[in-house]
């Protein structure tokens, strides 16, 4: 009997329907990779499961056992955890305080902490997952909080644990980590669900794989009967290409060049502690670290949103180390940001509003303070129109388009400026596949006109396919450097994790802070 | 002169002066804690005072009018919870509609029900729970005498108010209440997620910063003043906002800060008879209070981090 | 088929006008309803307070000249409220700007008496608005710089305001006699009232232009309107505005200064508050005296969340409240209720246009009736 079944579930959200008549299995001791892409229906499908969405169609049942689940604490009840994409941990609070948030130990209202803490310690110590229960969770990396959550769950009597895109942040020795912790929970009696859109992971970790496109399951599979390119196949629905053909160009001019760079974080410690490195027109240099290592503050400086407190930057030989955002934009520095939603545009303003940020004081845009709206309404007519934007016009507003439509309006309007230089951080985050080699193709192109592209990404694979060169960033320095051809995935991965002669490689592994961010 | 300004009556109307801040910028501190912005502290305190006051006119009782005076300010904090919890309402410009409908519902009442505006009769107000004589000469009744003064003179909400801070600070820290409250007003999806209401926990905040709003008004008008004026709160409601931001978002804090406001106005009283020696206008003291506002608020900030999801409606997707 | 389709367009057109004005209508009507049921509660008949209401504010030229009077400060307010709201500022402390605004028209309408009105008149206006952004400086740099929140420190320099013009009408600047007030303004500052414009044989042929008490002011609140609608929509600085307002990190980004924009607009919202402190003064009271402002700032927040922030929306809120201001003495007259009734409705309008969802299913269950209604 599966300890969990969906029968035909369906949920439509206002326009979409995010999920179609689905129906899945998980049988105990067993570890189902949910595979799609963005956008196919796989977190809402297991939100749903854990009752933070509800169905509008559909059964679930636990041990053969319809159930309903209408909230969080009824899937807890039921034996469900899940351990989500962004992360639900209480940065001011302590491992212990977030672990056993909801179900604490006491009487009266009053909370045992040294039992919480005991609890905690047996758990810990049963799983393997080592952490100190005293500590902040705003003190701990990335990979430690992730272990804080899958011992909330554990903490809560999950027997059914779901990981959505649990791997998105951690390094590949950090992934290779968590998959041995997969393992042994599934040894202890756990049914794990591994939500992904990573074929190799898929591949490495699961028994069986649940291929879902467009909100409903296409397929099933296991690691033994397919391999990835079937299973591309399977999850866009056609042939994909997973590397793309670069033509060779030749570097030009240095066009832009950073040196000896230190850049203060929030919290006031050194982000970026003397960072060198050149990008000529026609290259495209990438930057590859795991989150938190200093890549957003180092964008931060170049496109003029952080002041560094030493070391310089310049622009085809002109200083810009001062440089304020706005006049970093007037000398030919575009920036596709990383938070699309939060920096790259304005979800109110309509497409036409958002085309003109950035260029809403120069002319023809505007003349002595009045904006001529006339032009503005022809530009970006004619960026929808060149960036295949798909919308019904330039009315509408940032909001109701999709994720990969409003990338395509920020790189509309940061490329539409014609600039020297291009720093695209994390341009393809959350993107579908359409999207994504949309961006890979702006960005090559701007390669071919010789423009100079400084591009930060956490994905190993884009990294690899659209980089010329490519600099190891950890802990705020650049460890190491390659030239494309000369990098694989495994040793960018050691360099990003400290690897390769820093001051980390000779303590333990279990109490290494491996790939801990800057901020501590 | 300064041994006619630095007297127990100027510490003890300190303490007097801080009750109603205090009780309001606790409030605030539960309130902002899980996550809901109370700027209708101001108007909740001014309904807890008006139906107080006019309970004991109806009555006679000052201990009735003060239970009324909570309940006013529960069932007036229920409407700001309905709109900023259920309706996802800015909760800034509900907490200005309620001021707004204070000043509108007390003025159109006391109209309806005195027949008239301004203020209300006078009527009866708590006593001091202790009533010790401080006579004599000497150290030892030198030192009674600013005890008693200073600490054994007030009425019972001045003291339930130091209980009040104290208990909520520990209850903030060591229980399971006070847990989820501080983990609310972080991040309410994750408490979504370990399986509890966030609309549960913010609903029982926001009433219990109404009820604390309504004892602020209750002592008020049944303990300090003896009527019922328009108006009278004064921008109270905000000062105790800032006390909460001064005091570090914790019950303690906010009481010492209300403290630390009710010293700067109880000076100001007291100054005001050397008012010629020094000619200084009567207004510029009035001010002191709001100027002393601005100085903390501007001087803390930045520094001061409040609950990061203060103020943003939680929508359960 | 065909025929539904070509139906689409129209609707859509009425559906965007229904959302647009139909939620504040929406709102207004049932925030009378309640305040009739309130009225009702209290021994009131709400039929007749509200027909007094009517007669009190639009009965006839003079009632209408009325409101029109209460509606002149009541627009600049909310055009104050709504230029900071554009900008995610919310100025609550209109009221204090608005005072500073009054009291340097006061100030320096008796200084400027012997000049020529063409003067006058302008430096007054200009002054009053430099006053009333000056008073909104302290406020908008201790935003920018240090963040501390404007909703504290705005309300706290209101509350200082009101003591700064006590002492003044009290001492400083009080004129001769009993009344803590200052001197009148001279003619030449004051703003005449429309119907001394015309002639009384222009008054006899066309009465409606007896407007009463209603003075030129409202000249300078319509085009103070129409100039911030069109700052907002066709100006840098009205665009940079509307960024900052819904977003603040993307301003930045697209090297916006979020700094500069707040004190900007804040100092905008306190000129346009100060603005209504001077045609108070210009044109009704001719002078200042302790809380001559009678909480308009506080009534402007309410217009300007009527209007959902629009410049010329705010013109119709603002008359609409400052008809049931101008009705609101007969309504305690004729019909006996108190005039606080009227800002128990201005409340209740602030929450039914904040609660939106409220509004909103009204609307839809309107929209539904009407459709199953068509078919």
């Amino acid at each position: 009997m599966p300890v969990l079944e969906l029968r035909d579930v369906t949920k439509v959200f206002p326009g979409v329907v995010a999920n179609d008549k689905v129906s899945f299995t998980l049988e105990e001791r067993e570890i189902v990779a949910l595979l799609g892409e963005n956008g196919a229906g796989k977190s809402t499908l297991m939100n749903i499961v854990y009752g933070l969405l509800s169905a509008d169609h559909g059964e679930i049942l636990v041990d053969g056992e319809p159930v309903k689940i209408r909230s969080s604490r009824q899937a807890i009840d039921l034996g469900i955890g899940m351990v989500h994409q962004h992360f639900m941990l209480i940065e001011p609070l302590t491992v212990t305080e977030n672990i056993v948030l909801g179900r604490e130990p006491g009487r009266f209202g009053v909370i045992d902490i040294g039992t919480a803490r005991k609890r905690v310690a047996e758990i810990s110590e049963r799983y393997g997952l080592r952490i100190d229960p005293d500590a902040r969770i705003s003190d701990l990396e990335v990979g430690l909080q992730q272990r804080v959550e899958i011992l909330k769950a554990l903490y809560q009597g999950a027997r059914v644990l779901i990981l959505d895109e649990p791997t998105a942040v951690l390094t590949p020795q950090e992934v290779r980590e968590l998959f041995a912790v997969v393992r042994s929970l599934v040894d202890e009696g756990l049914s794990v669900v591994f939500i992904t859109h990573k074929l190799e992971e898929v591949m490495a970790v699961a028994d069986r794989i649940v291929v879902m496109r467009d909100g409903a399951v296409v397929g099933q599979t296991r690691p033994s009967e397919t391999d990835e390119v079937g299973l591309a196949r399977m999850m866009v629905g056609r042939d994909v290409v997973l590397r793309i053909d670069k033509k060779p160009v030749a570097c030009g001019e240095t066009v832009l060049e950073v040196r000896e760079l230190v850049v203060k974080s929030d919290r006031g410690l050194d982000a970026v502690g003397g960072v060198s490195f050149q990008v000529c027109g026609g290259e495209v240099v990438a930057v590859a670290g795991v989150g938190g290592n200093g890549q957003t503050e180092l964008v931060e400086a170049i496109v003029g949103l952080r002041k560094p407190v030493s070391g310089s930057i310049a622009l085809k030989g002109n200083d810009i180390t001062h440089a304020s955002a706005r006049s970093s934009i007037e000398v030919g520095v575009s920036h596709v940001p990383e938070d699309r939603h939060r920096r790259g545009l304005i979800l109110q303003f309509n497409i036409a509003e958002n085309l003109l940020l950035g260029d809403h004081r120069v002319a023809p845009y505007a003349r002595h303070g009045v904006i001529k709206l006339r032009e503005v309404i022809s530009m970006a007519r004619k960026r929808i129109e060149d960036y295949d934007i798909r919308t019904p016009s330039e009315k509408v507003l940032g909001s109701s388009l999709s994720g990969g439509n409003q990338q395509k309006v920020v790189i509309a309007r940061e490329l539409g400026r014609n600039p020297e230089l291009l720093v695209a951080a994390q341009p393809t985050r959350g993107l579908d596949v359409g999207a994504i080699e949309f961006v890979h193709r702006q960005v090559l192109a701007e390669r071919e006109a010789g423009k100079a592209v400084l591009l930060i990404s956490l994905e190993l694979e884009e990294v690899l396919s659209l980089a010329d060169r490519i600099l190891v960033m950890y802990e705020g320095r650049i460890v190491k450097e390659f030239a494309a051809d000369e990098a694989d995935a495994e040793t960018l991965g050691f360099y990003m994790t400290g690897g390769g002669g820093t001051k980390l490689e000779a303590t333990p592994p279990e109490a290494s802070p491996a790939g801990a961010g800057v901020g501590e | 002169m300064l041994s006619d300004v630095i007297t127990p009556d100027l510490f003890a109307a300190a303490l007097r002066i801080a009750t109603p801040l205090a009780l309001a910028a606790i409030g605030g501190t539960i309130c902002e804690r899980s996550g809901i912005v109370n700027i209708a502290l101001e108007g909740i305190m001014l309904f807890g005072a008006f139906f107080g006051t006019a309970t004991v006119l109806a009555t006679g009782s000052p201990w009735l009018g003060v239970i009324v005076a909570v309940l006013a300010g529960v069932i007036v904090s229920a409407i700001h919870a309905t709109a900023s919890i259920n309706l996802r309402t800015d909760q800034v410009v509900s907490g200005t509609a309620i001021n707004l409908l204070a000043l509108g519902v007390t003025g159109f009442l006391m109209e309806l029900w005195y027949g008239h505006p301004g203020t209300t009769e006078p009527i009866r107000t708590l006593q001091p729970v202790f009533h010790f004589t401080a006579s004599g000469e000497g150290v030892l009744n030198e030192i009674w005498r600013w005890i008693n003064g200073v600490f054994l003179s007030h009425t019972p909400i001045v003291y339930a108010t130091i209980v009040i801070a104290l208990a909520t600070h520990w209850a903030m820290y060591h229980t399971r209440w006070g847990l989820r409250l501080r983990a609310l007003g972080e991040h309410p999806r994750a408490v979504e997620t370990a399986g509890v209401s966030v609309a549960r926990g913010r609903w029982v905040a926001v009433l219990m910063s109404g009820a604390l709003g309504g004892l602020a008004g209750a002592n008020l008008s049944i303990e300090q003043v003896g009527v019922f004026q328009e108006n009278f709160t004064n921008g109270r409601g905000f000062i105790a906002l800032a006390a909460n931001i001064f005091g570090r978002w914790t019950p303690i804090g906010s009481y010492l800060a209300s403290l630390l406001f009710g010293f700067a106005d109880a000076l100001q009283i007291k100054l005001q008879p050397f008012r010629d020696v020094v000619d200084i206008p009567p207004q510029f003291f009035y001010m002191l209070p709001y100027v002393l506002t601005v100085v903390v608020v501007a001087g803390v900030m930045g520094r001061a981090i409040g609950p990061a999801a203060v103020g943003v409606p939680y929508e359960k997707e | 088929m065909s025929e539904s389709r070509q139906v689409v367009p129209a609707q859509r057109a009425w559906m965007t006008l229904v959302l647009k004005a139909g939620t504040p209508l929406v709102s207004a009507i049932l925030a009378m309803g309640v305040g009739s049921l309130i009225m009702w509660v209290s021994g009131y008949d709400p039929a007749a307070a509200f027909a007094a209401l009517f007669k009190g504010s639009f009965g006839g030229p003079k009632q209408f000249g009325e409101t029109i009077l209460r509606a002149t400060p009541l627009i600049l307010a909310g055009l104050a409220v709504g230029y900071g709201f554009r900008a995610g500022l919310f100025n609550i402390g209109a009221e204090g700007q608005l005072m500073m605004g009054g009291l340097l028209a006061a100030w320096l309408g008796v200084e400027m008496a012997g000049l020529p009105s063409a003067v006058t008149v302008p430096v007054l206006l200009i002054g009053s608005a430099l006053a009333g952004a000056a008073w909104a400086f302290i406020p908008a740099i201790l935003k920018a710089r240090i963040g501390a929140h404007e909703v504290i420190t705005t309300m706290m320099f209101s509350h200082i305001a009101r003591f700064l013009v006590q002492w003044l009408v009290n001492g400083p600047i009080k004129a001769p006699g009993q009344t803590p007030q200052t001197a009148p303004l001279g003619l030449s500052g004051q703003l005449p009232r429309i119907p001394t414009l015309f002639s009384e044989s222009t008054l006899e042929a066309l009465p409606f232009l007896g407007l009463g008490r209603a003075h030129t002011g409202i000249l300078v609140a319509l085009l103070a309107a129409v100039a911030v609608w069109l700052v907002l929509k066709y100006t840098t600085l009205g665009y940079e505005n509307r960024a900052v307002g819904y977003s603040p990190w993307a301003s930045e980004t697209a090297g916006i200064s979020v700094q500069w924009t707040t004190v900007k607009a804040l100092c905008i919202s306190g000129a346009l508050a100060g603005l209504a402190g001077a045609v108070e003064v210009m044109g009704v009271h001719h002078r200042v005296f302790d809380q001559f402002s009678a909480g308009v700032g506080f009534t402007g927040i309410a217009v300007a969340l009527l209007a959902k922030n629009h410049p010329l929306g705010i013109i119709a809120a603002a008359m609409l409240f400052g008809a049931l201001q101008a009705g609101s003495g007969t309504m305690q007259l004729e019909a006996g209720v108190p005039q606080k009734i009227i800002l128990i409705i201005q409340a209740l309008v602030i929450f039914f246009v904040a609660a939106e969802q409220i509004v909103m299913w009204f609307i839809r269950k309107r929209q539904k009736e009407a459709i199953s209604g068509a078919e």
